[in-house]
């Protein structure tokens, strides 16, 4: 069952079909989620680059590994990734700032360069070399074996990592958690905080987005009686993400008309 | 078909004692009540230490590949040096049990009125015992590793905690944070360089442990450029640890940032564990192979050793100054590494061992030094130091003077063993450079002390504040173990000796 | 437990003792570390005249383990050239601690500190010249600068910090050369011989040329740092100018005599080869020193730079008669080493009390001074003569002894060296004409003589400068069969001689 690498890479089976569809766009993927500007786009594409690869893993026999890819990092790590980003991060710009002078082209250069190194020297390795397949692992089937392997060879790293997730929760804890230090303000103290604010204007709620005749949508402003734009009356959120329309645009032609004949 | 896998608990005691003890922290964190929270936390964690250490005496002359189904070898390295970092972790817990340096309230934002409240509310984050917990159970693992696998899961048990306690300082929350972020990030890179190398290995043996692979690197089959990618990202990933030029750049920032307590621990606790790895795996998988990674080691020593030093001089905070003399001491135990024989081994442990102490001392005697804002890291506050507390600035000019190795200190005899050690292989360069540096490093130390005793003060803010029983006796502990052991080594130098000993 | 450690444990036990006595009895201080000072002299006065000098090996030997793993001994003995420089150093200490009473006084910190930081140079003055171990000559060696240090920058005047630090750096960077020859010693011992740093079994070694002659250069180098010898010396004025008068009597006449004893006692026994092979460029080294410590001497305004620079002359003769490999020289040199302790100590205690009276260390000031303070002038005046080897006084029969020793073997250097003698009378007869003689200023009319406390400290000085200027013998017994040794022992004979002594 042994075959070189060569061979393996040059099977003209569905695999191989596979894999030159899959391989490029995961590749593009990749270098895509480096380049796009917003970081939901860039989570999304990861996770494709995410799939990909499970794909590749259960193409090559690795069932579970494929499964897991997806379940845990596509599923789950990938699911909270965006969620997070929706949560916290979208009024959150990365700074762009190079500290470093020349960063850029020295980060370009070393990657080109230990990308170019490893490339020649695992091509050297492994062009005319034998590669193992999975059949002989795989003898009783995928998941047996790793659990085998799990539960015998590996047992103690196995049981180790549990202190490693205790380890993560009770950091999660102490970096998010916060323990009470006072009463969690009541209906009661918020409306009295209202009254109490700095203008009594707002003390009736903030105004709610623009409604026009041609647009009706919470990305365009209210206009003020003085006809100037209520910024209050949008999300903070759509705000810094860029997405609010200008509430001029949606005006009535005839009122900007009165406007001029004054 | 499945065999039941056996373990031999007595051998893995220590290691699960200061698991058990983490656990059980987590879970009185969860169930008791937060007031008695501080005392049951410290009695649990330094009650583990205690037990841990007494079973670390009584298996000390035992020897077993197969305690933990091949994942771990228990010889008289391990044991050593599971002992030295239960010591260290004990002086260190008895720092840290001076709770005045972490913040009240991880979770509060910086500067923000929860954050003052939690704080003259003297609420308490008590999550540090576990948390301590779990990196002393890492690093113990990491010692005894012997596949890859528990290596890598050692590696980040221990690393874990530590990012988070870096970023727990109650003053500068801001400079802490960015460190334990930094921390972080290099840590995770490091860890993939480190799989990265694993993966290689396990290319070209075909088996994660530790002595398949130095047969398959000794029988000369397999891939000879497998072995060196191998050979070279593991090493990126242990000399990260170790804070060796050029993976160094962590380490002055995180040395900053975090609570000076946790840097001491750091500092000292995290090159006894990551040393033991790095001289575990030359010694037995790679020196079969030392003619092609000897030249690399040297490089890298000298750079460190040198780098360290150099830049060293331009420091003007102690907590940076003792990072960047962390680094030069890296590169003086590599050197160590790079002698491959037992005395190299034997010097290397007790170089391990006496800088950890004169590091927690150091780091202890930092901690008192104070201002109204907290901590005076900056040198030039601490001129006149010795008029306003002779004993306290005698002592780090003491300790100062370890680091630089004066004889009649343990750092003398810690350099001169390990110098003779590389020096017997043959690697005289290495020797020179480190002597050098080590004259380059002197000017820096005699610096301080200038500045402590002979420099006018110019103003009186700083105050030595009194401390509590407990530092009291960590300090006290780890300086008079400098002094003890420059005057008469041969107490820990025999031990050393018989305790130099790895097996396969 | 030998003599040896005797001393040093008494001196051990008198800083302890000082350090439980309360700061503010600044006198009972200073009393208690003068008795403990003469205590050692005695003792070392003893420790001489008992010396079999019949033998030429070591006596008073006392071996103890120290560090086992590594081979290192606790292990001290005497021969007659450190015997002699035991000597020196323990009689100079209360002659120190008397002549400068009170000059502790404005340092940093207090007087009880001063006197331990003294006490334990002392121990390690002791240790450094009887170690028989080399590990343990190392250890003293690189301990030693840290009272010194201290002493400079605690109690100096000036620029006494940065006078420190680079004493400090200068020394270290010396030292931990050393320590990397060292280092390689003990690791040939360890293959040809097992581990030891037994000075004599390490002189067995068998050494290849390239190797012994970098192990050499390791050692000579933080000798030469030490000693000073040109190039290496800068430390030394500054030093010499800031530190206390009692720390630079210490540092010049103790503390330099270590570089020259090590490289008698290692640079020669140790690599014989080697030094034969550096030999000519250490003469040549030596004569620069003497000539350029005797120019610059000369164009000296500040008193103490100018026996500072005279004292680099001294050890560029000393040098010489080291490396002249013949019997002479080398007992010339060490007789040098001993006199020039006490001429230079007594060169420097005067100039210091000059200084306290007039409040200013420029010759210029000075003037006269033969008429206002008879005593003082006079005794500053016999040790400038001894310091330019005026026939008849200490230093005249070990110059000459090095010159004839270097004769035999190196005639031109021999020569050259004679030129120092005439430059010598001029550095020093330049100042003391100025300072001694001639108008008295009016600033000089008040000055003080010496009191008695100064004249008990000083007499003994300049008794022994003429005693030994007439009577060498007692000093030169105890030397000549070690000398004698030395140069035999490590292959070198000495050429026809054509002076008998």
């Amino acid at each position: 069952m042994i075959r070189t690498a060569l061979e393996v890479g040059m099977t003209k089976s569905p695999e191989a079909i596979l894999f030159w569809v899959l391989a490029p766009l995961s590749v593009l993927a990749a270098i895509g989620m480096l380049l796009v500007k917003k970081a939901v786009h860039s989570a999304l594409l990861l996770a494709w680059v995410m799939i990909s690869l499970a794909i590749f893993y259960i193409a090559q026999e690795a069932l579970f590994l494929g499964i897991v890819q997806i379940v845990v990092y596509t599923g789950a790590v990938m699911m909270l990734f965006l969620f997070i980003l929706m949560l916290v991060g979208v009024d959150s710009a990365d700074s762009l700032l190079e500290n470093i002078k020349y960063l850029r082209p020295i980060a370009v250069t070393a990657a080109i360069g230990i990308g170019g190194l490893l490339v020649s020297l695992i091509g050297r390795a492994t062009i005319s070399h034998n590669a193992y397949g999975l059949s002989i692992a795989n003898q009783n089937g995928n998941v047996q074996g790793l659990a085998q392997l799990l539960f015998t060879k590996y047992v103690w790293a196995f049981e180790v990592i549990s202190a490693l997730l205790i380890t993560a929760a009770l950091g999660a804890m102490v970096l998010a958690h916060s323990n009470k230090v006072r009463s969690k303000f009541s209906q009661r103290d918020l409306s009295a905080a209202r009254f109490r604010g700095k203008k009594l204007a707002e003390a009736a709620g903030l105004p709610g987005p623009g409604v026009y005749a041609l647009h009706n949508a919470v990305d365009v402003p209210a206009r003020l009686p003085d006809g100037s734009a209520a910024a209050t009356s949008i999300s903070r959120v759509l705000e810094a993400r860029g997405d609010v329309l200008e509430s001029k645009q949606f005006e009535l032609q005839q009122s900007e008309d009165e406007s001029s004949d004054k | 078909m499945l065999t039941t896998p056996s373990f031999e608990y007595l051998l893995l005691s220590p290691m699960l004692i200061i698991l058990a003890a983490a656990v059980i922290g987590v879970l009185a964190e969860a169930f008791l009540d937060r007031n008695h929270l501080p005392v049951i936390q410290l009695f649990i964690s330094v009650g583990a230490i205690l037990l841990a250490l007494i079973q670390i005496y009584r298996i000390k002359s035992s020897s077993s590949t197969s305690a933990a189904i091949g994942s771990v070898v228990i010889d008289k390295a391990t044991i050593y040096l599971q002992g030295t970092i239960l010591i260290i972790g004990l002086l260190a817990l008895l720092l840290i049990s001076d709770q005045e340096q972490f913040v009240a309230q991880a979770s509060a934002i910086p500067g923000s009125r929860e954050e003052q409240e939690s704080t003259s509310k003297g609420s308490i984050q008590t999550e540090i015992y576990p948390l301590l917990s779990f990196a002393l159970a890492g690093m113990m693992l990491f010692t005894c590793a012997s596949d890859l696998i528990t290596l890598f899961v050692a590696l980040e048990v221990f690393s874990l905690p530590l990012y988070l306690l870096a970023g727990l300082s109650r003053r500068r929350r801001l400079l802490s944070q960015e460190a334990a972020l930094k921390y972080f990030l290099l840590g995770a890179y490091s860890s993939a360089f480190f799989l990265f190398g694993a993966a290689f290995l396990y290319g070209i043996s075909g088996s994660v442990y530790l002595v398949d692979i130095s047969s398959a690197v000794s029988g000369g089959y397999g891939n000879d450029v497998f072995v060196l990618i191998g050979l070279i990202f593991i090493s990126v990933g242990l000399l990260f640890k170790i804070s060796a030029v050029p993976f160094h750049a962590w380490t002055p920032d995180v040395y900053q940032g975090a609570p000076t307590s946790v840097t001491a621990f750091m500092a000292a606790a995290t090159k006894v564990a990551a040393f033991g790895a790095i001289l575990r795996i030359f010694y037995v998988v790679f020196s079969p192979i030392a003619n092609q990674w000897r030249p690399i080691i040297s490089v890298i020593a000298i750079i460190t050793m040198v780098f360290g030093s150099a830049v060293a001089i331009a420091q003007r905070d102690v907590k940076r100054m003792l990072a960047y003399s962390s680094i030069a001491h890296a590169g003086f135990i590599l050197t160590a590494v790079l002698a491959l024989n037992k005395s190299g081994l034997s010097a290397a442990l007790f170089y391990l061992t006496t800088y950890g102490l004169s590091t927690l001392a150091a780091f202890g005697i930092i901690t008192l030094i104070r201002d109204a804002t907290g901590e005076v890291t900056d040198l030039n506050k601490w001129a006149g130091l010795g008029k306003k507390s002779p004993l306290i600035a005698g002592s780090f000019a003491f300790l100062l003077l370890s680091f630089a190795g004066i004889p009649l200190t343990s750092g003398f005899i810690g350099k001169f063993a390990i110098f003779s050690a590389a020096y017997e292989t043959g690697n005289i360069a290495v020797v020179v450079f480190g002597v050098l540096s080590s004259a380059l490093a002197a000017f820096f130390y005699i610096r301080v002390i200038l500045l402590m005793f002979v420099a006018q003060s110019q103003n009186d803010s700083i105050s030595i504040a009194i401390p509590s029983v407990k530092s009291r006796i960590a300090i006290g502990a780890t300086t008079a173990a400098t002094v003890i052991l420059g005057l008469f080594p041969s107490l820990l130098l025999n031990i050393t000796q018989s305790f130099s000993i790895f097996i396969k | 437990m030998s003599i040896l450690t005797v001393m040093m444990l008494i001196c051990v036990i008198g800083a302890g003792m000082l350090f439980f006595i309360p700061t503010a009895k600044t006198v009972l201080v200073k009393q208690i570390s003068l008795a403990i000072s003469i205590l050692v002299a005695l003792i070392g006065i003893y420790l001489v005249g008992s010396l079999d000098k019949t033998q030429s090996g070591m006596q008073f030997v006392e071996i103890r383990n120290w560090i086992p793993t590594f081979g290192i001994n606790y292990s001290v003995g005497v021969d007659g050239i450190s015997a002699v420089l035991i000597l020196m150093s323990v009689l100079l200490v209360p002659i120190v601690l008397l002549a400068t009473w009170n000059e502790s006084e404005n340092g940093r910190w207090s007087v009880r500190t001063f006197q331990i930081l003294v006490l334990i140079l002392e121990v390690f003055m002791i240790g450094v010249f009887a170690a028989t171990d080399l590990f343990l000559f190392y250890v003293f060696f690189e301990a030693m600068l840290i009272p010194v240090y201290f002493l400079i920058a605690g109690y100096g005047s000036g620029e006494r910090a940065a006078a420190a630090v680079k004493f400090l750096l200068y020394s270290l960077f010396g030292g931990l050369l050393m320590l990397a020859a060292i280092i390689g010693t003990y690791v040939i011992a360890g293959n040809q011989i097992g581990k030891t740093f037994d000075i004599e079994k390490l002189s067995t070694l068998q050494i290849d040329q390239t190797t012994q002659n970098l192990l050499f250069l390791g050692f000579f180098l933080a000798f030469a740092i030490k000693a000073p010898l040109w190039p290496f010396h800068t430390w030394l004025p500054d030093a010499a100018r800031s530190a206390t008068t009692g720390t630079s009597v210490l540092l010049v006449g103790v503390l330099d005599k270590v570089g020259t004893y090590g490289m008698i006692k290692f640079c020669l026994k140790l690599f014989p080869e080697a030094s034969r092979y550096f030999t000519p460029w250490i003469i040549g080294l030596a004569l620069v020193s003497i000539i350029y410590g005797a120019i610059v001497a000369i164009g000296q305004k500040d008193i103490r730079g100018l026996i500072a620079f005279t004292s680099i002359s001294h050890f560029g003769f000393i040098t010489m008669g080291i490396f002249a490999m013949t019997t002479q020289g080398m007992s010339g040199a060490n007789l040098y080493m001993f006199n020039h302790a006490f001429s230079t100590a007594a060169l420097f205690l005067i100039a210091g009390w000059m200084i306290a009276r007039r409040k200013s260390a420029n010759i210029a000031d000075f003037g006269g001074l033969q008429r206002v303070t008879p005593v003082m002038a006079w005794s500053f005046f016999i040790a400038g003569l001894s310091s330019l080897a005026l026939p008849g006084l200490a230093s005249f029969v070990s110059e000459f002894l090095v010159l004839v020793g270097t004769f035999t073997r190196y005639p031109v250097a021999a020569v050259i060296g004679t030129i120092g003698i005439i430059l010598a009378a001029l550095y020093i007869l330049i100042p003391v004409q100025r300072a001694l003689h001639g108008q008295t200023l009016k600033s000089n009319e008040n000055l003080s003589d010496l009191d008695i406390r100064e004249r008990v400290a000083i007499a003994p000085v300049i008794l022994l400068i003429i005693l030994l200027g007439l009577f060498p013998k007692p000093i030169l017994d105890l030397i000549n069969p070690a000398a004698k040794t030395v140069i035999t022992s490590n292959g070198f004979s000495d050429p026809v001689s054509k002076v008998k002594k």
